[in-house]
């Protein structure tokens, strides 16, 4: 039974088949943006413009309870409490990547290395791509991608609900 | 040891991320909150020890190993270490006081993390050597101050932090189109550099760099509150919970101040001043000399008048900081004015550096005595809920402790003998005795007469006399009194032994002025 307020056929088989291709061109952002144009940022707000589709098209309550597993209940609790935390995970993890470096010049290279050096590793003969490129700002990017999920999926929580 | 020059900074960032998670554990949270800022005092502390004993004066640090010009580097000087030791002692000071004088859910919600990364705003742009890197600063302190200001969100505060953040966004957004044309015109962004660059413009091509750092200057300004961008100051600093109050007139002040002293004497001192304005062979100063002059003169009077009037203590304190910027700024004036090339002024070389001696000087007795009162003030209004002085009387009796706090923490506002204060007057003084000019004496006398009339009215209104209702039955707790208490008494040992503070604000002082210092220091770093 459908009525006025539910959402199309139409949006709702078109988010079914957009959201997949945004999530994967978020992943390919996340990972080419320390040279090239992407970055955690950019790939962070690709993620949840994802999720705030289904969420239009489906719904909180689905988003929440089917595809992120999050109740919400409680100010610091629930839903808010997770992206919380995912936050935090992130801010850590950037912060930490930078701190590595020293940590890393200190045992290894003499004291050498300041806040934030960064590194890259190459690793060759990989099937298909044959080369790829690891660089130590993939982990910052990746703080920042949680960051900003996080922050924004938070947003829309604490919106959502008024 | 150069990673000291970093560890303030990573210490305020890492407690920040620390309590985001203690957010359920209250307790838990205000320890490793409260512990962040020891940890910050001490790394603060070897920061001070590393530049002033083991290293000549200057601690190079280049982010990312990135060599200046290119990277970001950070610099630790005496001018740096000295602001950062003020920050450190107001920013504990403040995170003591929040435990109790902070309401629990606020606490809980965000309080502590954002604290922390205003304190890491604030530590980066005393550190930073790169101008924009600056501008990143001033935004990371900001964000968190507009949450902060805002945070009792009731109909006042917000009309006050949507002013604040309004004025400040529009700030940002002038402070990085100078930036922007200051990169466009001078090709470069380290401050070393560019001064560098700047020292070999001829006098005919300096005119678009004058502007851009005129708009520069005017953001400065409007972080410090001077007139005439003051008129923010009243509001936010009335809307912000006590401790964040006194961070914001104690330390982010001085931010605008540390700006101008690194900006205008480091950098655009070696800057020859377009023909035509103040004769041949003058610099930038020549120009900044008068207009601080008249900044200083309108924001003594503005703040001391505006302070007189007041209704609440906290509107008095709120004032009362835009006259004593008034102050720190006078005698900046003088020492641009005095720097050789100058114009008008004899040039002097010794009252350069004494002009800023002053204002340093100033800056730290302002910071300590302006966050102990808005403490007295925040005990105040959370045990009483207001502090209209029709409400207050009668403090000295109840609570002889906390009143003599506020006393002692006045004084040193006014200036008296052997505190920290009565210094900095007596170097404001002597900067004007020195210069041979009666406008500035005049000025400082009125100011100073402007701020015994306030404070004691505050006294006489607020303290004095038999209690009122509300204060005769209330009990302030004991740990807002143990704060105001103990800042007092460093107020009154700054005051007695005063030769570290006046040494170390001199090398602040010889730190401004020595461009080819700091320029050595940054760009030679790198070979």
């Amino acid at each position: 039974m459908s009525t006025d307020t539910d959402t199309t056929v139409i949006a709702r088989t078109v988010v079914r088949v957009v959201v997949p291709v945004i999530l994967l061109t978020a992943v390919a952002l996340l990972l080419q943006g320390h040279n090239l144009p992407g970055g955690g940022f950019i790939a962070g707000v690709l993620t949840v413009t994802a999720f705030a589709l289904v969420y239009i098209v489906f719904g909180r309550e689905f988003l929440q309870r089917e595809l992120l597993h999050v109740d919400d209940d409680g100010f610091l609790g629930g839903s808010i409490g997770e992206y919380g935390r995912t936050f935090t995970f992130g801010l850590a993890l950037a912060a930490s990547s930078g701190l590595a470096a020293i940590v890393v010049g200190e045992l290894f290279a003499g004291g050498r290395y300041e806040f934030i050096t960064q590194g890259v590793w190459f690793v060759y003969h990989v099937p298909v791509y044959h080369e790829i490129e690891i660089p130590t700002a993939l982990f910052f990017d990746l703080g920042v991608y949680f960051v900003v999920v996080g922050a924004l999926l938070t947003i829309l929580a604490v919106v959502g609900r008024e | 040891m150069t990673d000291l020059v970093v560890a303030p900074l990573l210490v305020a960032l890492f407690t920040a991320i620390a309590t985001l998670p203690l957010r359920s554990a209250q307790r838990v949270q205000q320890a490793v909150s409260v512990f962040g800022g020891v940890l910050y005092l001490v790394a603060v502390a070897a920061l001070v020890r590393a530049v002033r004993v083991d290293a000549d004066g200057y601690l190079v640090y280049e982010l990312s190993n990135w060599e200046a010009p290119f990277g970001i580097t950070l610099v630790a000087d005496d001018l740096s270490v000295l602001m950062l030791g003020l920050a450190a002692v107001v920013s504990l000071a403040a995170l003591v006081f929040s435990v109790r004088g902070i309401p629990e859910v606020g606490q809980r919600i965000s309080y502590h993390p954002l604290y922390h990364l205003m304190v890491v705003g604030i530590t980066g742009s005393f550190l930073t050597a790169d101008v924009f890197n600056l501008f990143v600063w001033f935004e990371v302190m900001l964000m968190s101050s507009y949450v902060l200001v805002v945070f009792y969100s009731g109909p006042d505060e917000t009309r006050a932090a949507l002013h604040y953040a309004f004025l400040n966004l529009l700030g940002s957004a002038v402070m990085l189109l100078a930036i922007g044309g200051l990169y466009a015109t001078t090709g470069t962004l380290n401050m070393a550099d560019m001064a560098e660059y700047l020292a070999t413009v001829p006098a005919s091509q300096t005119t678009p760099v004058l502007g851009l750092s005129a708009l520069l200057f005017a953001v400065f300004a409007l972080k410090a509150g001077i007139v005439p961008f003051q008129f923010w100051v009243p509001d936010a600093y009335r809307a912000a919970p006590a401790p964040v109050a006194a961070m914001l007139a104690g330390v982010v002040k001085k931010v605008g101040v540390y700006a101008i002293v690194r900006l205008l004497f480091t950098v655009f001192s070696v800057a020859a001043l377009p023909p035509g304005l103040f004769g041949e062979n003058a610099t930038f100063l020549a120009f900044y000399g008068p207009v601080l002059l008249v900044m200083a003169i309108g924001s003594v009077v503005v703040g001391g008048l505006g302070a007189v009037g007041r209704e609440d203590l906290d509107g008095l304190l709120a004032y009362s900081s835009i006259g004593q910027v008034g102050f720190i700024v006078l005698p900046l004036a003088v020492a641009a004015s005095a720097v050789p090339g100058a114009g008008a002024e004899i040039p002097r070389e010794g009252l350069v550096t004494l002009g800023i001696t002053a204002a340093l000087v100033y800056s730290v007795n302002h910071g300590l005595a302006k966050s102990l009162l808005f403490f007295v003030s925040g005990a105040l209004s959370r045990t009483l809920g207001t502090v209209r002085f029709d409400a207050l009387g009668g403090v000295s009796e109840r609570n002889p402790t906390l009143a003599g706090s506020f006393f002692v923490g006045a004084l040193a506002l006014i200036g008296i003998p052997p505190l920290s204060g009565f210094f900095g007057k007596l170097l404001v003084f002597d900067v004007g005795a020195q210069a041979g000019s009666t406008v500035v004496l005049a000025v400082a006398l009125a100011g100073a007469i402007l701020t015994i009339a306030y404070f004691t009215l505050a006294w006489s209104r607020g303290f004095w006399g038999p209690p009122s209702d509300a204060v005769a039955g209330a009990s302030v707790d004991r740990s807002f009194v143990l704060v105001a208490a103990v800042l007092a008494v460093s107020i009154v040992v700054l005051g007695v032994g005063f030769g570290p503070l006046y040494d170390l604000s001199y090398a602040g002082a010889q730190a401004a002025t020595e461009t080819q210092g700091y320029v050595d220091a940054v760009l030679g770093g790198s070979q």
